[in-house]
């Protein structure tokens, strides 16, 4: 009796049908292409073992999207929503390249140096991320404004600062430690992935070890009700802000190495829905409450791996968003309450009957 | 009652219950703020012709499509949704009318109305997700507007321009401004301003647009929903079908956006109009529409259309500004009227408090 109504529990939990959808997804990509699961170790010639296979690939491209919806996760936990994460990674490349490349020979070398000392480089765009999220943080923890409205702010203005930054120009840089952020690996691991699994494992210490995530979840089922309690629900609003503009600098240094350049117009465009997409896919609800990190990582892969499938069939990559939204919306009907509810009521009356006529 | 209230106040102390009525607040803001960059404008490039009636005509028929789709969008807001999917709704249509008379060979006619079909099913088909499924409208919108975009790149990824007489003859209509001279003729104003058909549309698209929201049954139930949805329901009012049909008539904003853009531009293309679901949705909160639902003007939304025109105007008259400056001062427009929403909601809870 008591497992029935846990695997019930477990046909309405919306992690299940995400689990299932990816599996899913993964089976149709095997079935059209065999190869498309297969994983091989291969020897560059520098001699560095590096692993190659589509599964790595949905891994390695997956870490920008999954990086942010990490921070993403806390933000729609607590109700809200950040929709500059994709401007802010456009900042973020824009100001790494400019510290990497901005003196006089920017035109006549290929750039296999850096004008400003690596650690600038990588913490000035992080800091200047982080600011940017506490800039949200604030308008909405503290001064209460709808989050939609105070990021859509930083999402209109902040490709026009990554734009002044850079003086509207493109850098390349050839400068290897940079480069190794986004193309390099470790132990035959791309790099990002490696990121990607200290963030996720950061973020999800940071949130089940202290009470933070508890804090968030109270604050997004009822913020008034925790700020009567004692919690200071604007801090916490504010935490999740910070968090997720230092996560976004995080994916755009890691984007902007992987293109060796800056591009304030296309960097991190629709990062913030596809962000949003993979937190809500993974099963935490727009509404704010519970949250589920691991979902998160399932639905960021969800999404990625609909991209890898469909590119490897040829299409043009501008019409994945249409397959994109076919397959999500899919999965949204799915989750949604009403279908859950049905399906999970249906299961418990076949079971209920099929217990009857045991019983009898 | 309507009567006894009218009797008696007199005219001046109606005039100045309008004034200070504090549901008015933030168009007059709109329009204070508009006015102020405006004069702003004229006083530093009044001499190149900033102030000319020809720069005023342009702010409306540059930005047609803008305020057509934030009429439908004003709607949305005002129920307490949002709707990403209109510019993707817009380049879909453009699209259309551009393949269907350029490769197929239609009539633009034709064409129109499988776009319509096409824009105002795919509203209504969200709007009904979003209420019977409860799905948020954000996500529903934005896969909404995935699904656009991808069709539209499955039609074509080539910008097509488009020949054909009747959206040529629709696009070149143009009514001249004239005033009369010493000799009483009536000829062109210089610098020429004319009136195109998109102005026209824009400002018709806005009139309904008033007239649906405060003298139809319909717009009073978009209010109610904006304000408590709930309320709403357990008053009896049909909040299913008001919510589908906002959706709806959206997506048909949102189609006449993409033919007024097409008349604009004379071309379909799939990457066209990215991130103007932003622009629009700018535009109504500066025009004075909460995002939280319940409190939006037509007129607000009239003004908040044309203060978003009036910025890269100033900027491309100062040549010298890179135009990035345009996005970084919409920006700081759009903080400034948050955080006067915030101070007028705070000062309205002050005197309910009372």
């Amino acid at each position: 009796m008591k497992k029935a109504i846990a695997s019930g529990n477990f046909l309405r939990s919306k992690l299940f049908w995400a689990i299932v959808a990816e599996l899913l997804i993964l089976l149709v990509g095997f079935i059209l292409r065999p190869d498309f699961l297969s994983i091989q170790l291969r020897t560059l010639s520098d001699g560095t073992t590096v692993l190659f296979g589509t599964p790595v690939d949905i891994l390695n491209r997956a870490s920008e999207i999954t990086i942010i919806a990490m921070g993403m996760t806390l933000v729609i936990a607590l109700g809200g929503t950040d929709i500059s994460v994709g401007a802010l990674v456009a900042v973020s490349g824009a100001i790494a390249l400019k510290f990497l490349r901005w003196d006089v020979l920017v035109y006549n070398t290929p750039g296999d140096y850096t004008v400003q000392p690596f650690y600038l480089v990588i913490l000035l765009p992080l800091l200047a991320c982080t600011l940017m999220g506490l800039f949200n943080g604030a308008l909405i923890g503290k001064l209460k404004i709808q989050p939609i409205i105070a990021t859509l702010i930083l999402m209109v203005g902040g490709r026009g600062i990554a734009q002044i930054v850079t003086d509207g120009k493109q850098f390349t840089t050839q400068y290897t430690p940079f480069k190794f952020i986004g193309n390099g690996s470790i132990l035959g691991l791309p790099l990002p992935i490696i990121i990607t699994l200290v963030v996720v494992l950061g973020v999800m210490l940071f949130v089940r070890r202290t009470s933070f995530g508890m804090f968030v979840e109270s604050v997004g089922i009822n913020p008034n009700a925790s700020r009567v309690s004692g919690l200071k629900s604007g801090t916490i609003i504010l935490i999740a802000y910070v968090l997720t503009g230092f996560l976004s600098g995080i994916s755009g240094l890691i984007y902007a190495s992987r293109i060796s350049s800056n591009d304030s117009n296309n960097a991190g465009l629709g990062y913030e829905m596809d962000a949003i997409l993979a937190v809500v896919i993974g099963g935490t609800s727009m509404t704010g409450g519970k949250f589920s990190l691991t979902g998160t990582v399932v639905g960021s892969l969800i999404i990625r791996t609909i991209t890898t499938l469909v590119l490897y069939f040829g299409v043009v990559s501008e019409a994945i968003m249409a397959f994109k939204a076919l397959i999500i919306a899919v999965v949204i009907v799915l989750q949604s309450e009403p279908v859950r509810n049905a399906i999970s009521r249906r299961r418990d009356r076949i079971r209920t009957q099929m217990g009857g006529e045991a019983r009898a | 009652m309507p009567d006894i209230h009218s009797r008696t106040l007199g005219h001046r102390e109606r005039l100045r219950a309008l004034l200070t009525n504090p549901r008015y607040l933030m168009v007059y803001a709109t329009i204070g703020i508009f006015l102020l960059i405006y004069l702003f404008g004229a006083l530093l490039y009044g001499s190149k012709g900033f102030t000319s009636v020809r720069t005023f005509m342009l702010f409306f028929s540059d930005n047609a499509y803008i305020g057509i789709s934030a009429v439908g969008m004003t709607l949305v807001l005002i129920t307490g949704g949002i709707d990403l999917s209109v510019a993707a709704v817009a380049s879909l249509t453009g699209m259309i009318i551009a393949y269907g008379t350029t490769v197929l060979g239609l009539h633009p006619l034709v064409c129109i109305l499988i776009a319509l079909l096409a824009g105002v099913g795919l509203g209504a088909l969200m709007g009904a997700c979003i209420q019977y499924l409860n799905v948020p409208p954000f996500i529903t919108t934005l896969t909404g507007m995935f699904f656009a975009r991808g069709v539209t790149s499955l039609i074509s990824r080539e910008s097509i321009s488009i020949k054909h007489s009747m959206i040529d003859a629709l696009a070149g209509f143009k009514i001249y401004l004239t005033w009369p001279n010493a000799q009483g003729e009536w000829v062109k104003i210089k610098p020429v301003a004319s009136i195109d058909l998109n102005t026209i549309a824009f400002l018709v698209v806005i009139v309904i647009g008033a007239i649906i929201l405060q003298r139809t049954r319909f717009g009073r139930n978009v209010y109610a929903i904006g304000g408590n949805e709930q309320s709403a329901s357990l008053m009896g009012l049909p909040v299913a079908r008001t919510k589908v049909l906002v959706y709806s008539f959206n997506g048909l904003c949102s189609v006449l956006a993409g033919i007024a853009y097409v008349l604009y531009v004379k071309s379909g293309w799939n990457l066209s109009l990215q991130g103007a679901e932003l622009d629009v949705i700018s535009a109504c909160v500066i025009g004075g529409v909460m995002l939280s639902g319940g409190v939006g003007y037509m007129f607000g939304t009239l003004f908040g259309v044309l203060l978003k025109a009036t910025i890269p105007a100033i900027i491309t008259f100062n040549g010298a500004m890179n135009s990035w400056w345009a996005k970084i001062f919409t920006s700081v427009l759009l903080l400034l009227f948050i955080m006067i929403q915030r101070a007028v909601i705070a000062s309205s809870q002050r005197t309910r408090r009372k």
